[in-house]
């Protein structure tokens, strides 16, 4: 096994996995709400992408800023519709709307797209380096670049600005916020416009890697979960080493074991880490 | 005219009563207070004000602002107005730092009638908090925390500053401190409502007193004559000052 080789395979993998969960992240730990349609977000993502490629004849670059800007408007859309039960907080039936509007994404993607797997390709795919025997491509390396620069955006934006404030001080308590003059609502249509244009960034980088279908869904964003707690509830920093650990435990998982077991194998991980550190990687 | 006028205000949660039919006016540069035993609605009346409560709370009544009726403006839209409260109990955000609390209110509009307060100013009011500036606010002293709920809400430019209960928990030298930066505040022309359950120390900043009961107000006047009035000193005053230390 080549060591190094591996090492550069894991960071690829772990920045995907770093890089679909950032908008969960921020949804779950700026703003206490949840999405389960994350994974049908993802695939659309990766479809509409598709499509302006493919039927529209655009290049990658444009059909991707299709498809992000599709998904900011469908995070409106839908934050719109679930209005009365984000700005009462209710967790519960939230899961289950989000639920609900996953499997409806999935429908009408199978009804528009149909249920053949397709090929998102990408021009940077088929780039290849190779640096002192390893081997990454285009793709991987925009996959890393991105995702630290997303990282690092976004943690400027919570930390360094007053919208960032804003979202904090709505998550610790929105009541509060309103007395302090701000419209809550509003600010959670632009935290959850804000997941869905993430979720699309993260499928048009990573979804070039394999087949897409319009069944694929809650399986590819398995691991955003995993990194989630892992990286401590909403904690972005948390996060990114979360997601770069798994993708390189992954990746050895895979070359040493067998690679048909990783996701079992990082939810035994996930299972003896909060064992033994309930709070996950906290840098707070 | 009025800063504020509450006419027939009346909340329930849920379905029951906790203030039914209050009506109130403050007037520029008057230091109005709220005064009653645990339980009476004193929060209930000043929240129904701002628009805003903790839990589900149905207000009904009317609300005006400088002679504009509010009463169908969600609490943020108040409170850019310049209906500024400060709340009961948690009233700052304990994640964020001293200045990133003052850095969540919104710019305030230049028009007649608001209190516009820099930061300097706040700071030059409240001298703790300028030391206090880079601490997040779950690790403040309560003194310092009720602070910086009111120096924000200087910050947000008030029209009228309603003040539940701003001396709760504190100090009586601090008590006093933060009683005379209000009254300052109001001889400068300010609006201020202010819930407090000592009737005996509302007498003593105050400019007039109403008075709550279970869910009614039951009485209203100038303090100097509520002062004077037998029934009241009879009712509030004398068991108060035996309870004091
Ligand atoms: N969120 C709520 N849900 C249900 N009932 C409430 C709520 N808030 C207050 N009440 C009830 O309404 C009544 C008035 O409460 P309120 O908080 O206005 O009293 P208060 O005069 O401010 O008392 P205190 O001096 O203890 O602050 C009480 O009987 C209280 O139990
Ligand atoms: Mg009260």
């Amino acid at each position: 096994m080549n060591v190094a080789q591996q090492l550069v395979n894991g960071l690829v993998i772990g920045s995907g996995f770093a890089c679909v969960a950032l908008g969960w992240t921020i949804l779950l730990g700026a703003a206490r709400l949840v999405n389960f349609a994350h994974g049908q977000m993802y695939m659309l993502a990766a479809f509409i992408c598709w499509f302006a490629l493919t039927r529209w004849g655009l290049d990658f670059t444009a059909a991707a800023v299709v498809a992000v800007l599709a998904m900011g408007v469908l995070g409106i859309l839908m934050q719109s519709a679930m209005s009365q039960l984000v700005v009462s907080q209710n967790l519960t039936s939230l899961m289950i709307v989000t639920l609900g509007f996953g499997y409806m994404i999935q429908g009408a993607a199978g009804l528009g797209f149909g249920g053949s797997p397709h090929a998102l390709a990408s021009p940077a795919d088929k780039v290849q380096y190779q640096i002192g025997g390893i081997w990454f491509t285009g793709q991987d390396l925009i996959i890393v670049t991105v995702t630290l620069a997303l990282y690092a955006g976004v943690w400027l934006l919570l930390n360094r600005t007053r919208q960032g404030a804003m979202v904090r001080a709505i998550a610790e308590d929105p009541k509060l916020a309103q007395i302090f003059g701000i419209n809550t609502w509003l600010v959670y249509v632009a935290v959850f416009m804000l997941e869905a244009v993430l979720v699309a960034i993260a499928a048009v980088l990573v979804a070039p890697k394999t087949p897409i279908l319009t069944s694929m869904g809650f399986e590819e964003v398995i691991m955003t979960f995993v990194v989630v707690v892992l990286g401590g509830v909403g904690n972005v920093g948390g996060a990114l080493v979360a997601g770069l650990a798994l993708g390189i435990f992954t990746a050895f998982f895979g070359a040493l074991v067998s690679p048909a077991y990783t996701t079992a194998a990082s939810f035994a991980v996930l299972l003896a880490f909060l064992t033994l550190r309930p709070e996950g990687f906290s840098f707070r | 005219m009025n800063v504020l006028d509450a006419a027939d205000l009346t909340v329930r949660y849920g379905g029951s009563v906790a203030l039914r039919d209050a009506t109130l006016a403050v007037g520029a540069g008057r230091l109005v207070a709220v005064a009653g035993a645990n339980g009476a609605g004193k929060s209930t009346l000043v929240n129904a004000c701002a628009g805003w409560s903790r839990g589900h709370a149905s207000i009904a009544g009317d609300v005006r602002l400088d002679g504009r009726s509010v009463a169908r403006l969600a609490a943020y839209r108040r409170a850019r107005l310049g209906i500024q409260c400060v709340p009961e109990g948690k009233n700052v955000f304990g994640e964020l730092t001293v200045e990133e609390n003052f850095a969540l209110v919104p710019a305030v509009p230049r028009e007649a009638g608001r209190h516009v307060f820099s930061r300097e100013d706040v700071l030059g009011l409240f001298p703790r908090l300028h030391e206090r500036r880079t601490h997040k606010g779950s690790a403040l002293s309560g003194g310092e925390r009720q602070m910086l709920a009111i120096g924000r809400a200087l910050l947000a430019g008030p029209r009228i500053l309603l003040l539940d209960e701003p001396s709760v928990g504190l100090a009586p030298r601090l008590i006093f401190d933060v009683l005379t930066v209000v009254r300052r505040l109001v001889d400068d022309g300010l609006a201020v409502l202010l819930v407090e359950q000592n009737v005996s120390a509302a007498l003593d900043v105050a400019d007039e007193l109403y008075l709550i009961e279970r869910g009614r107000i039951v009485g209203h006047g100038d303090a100097a004559a509520m002062r004077q009035d037998e029934r009241i000193a009879q009712a509030y005053l004398g068991g108060l000052a035996e309870v004091e230390p």
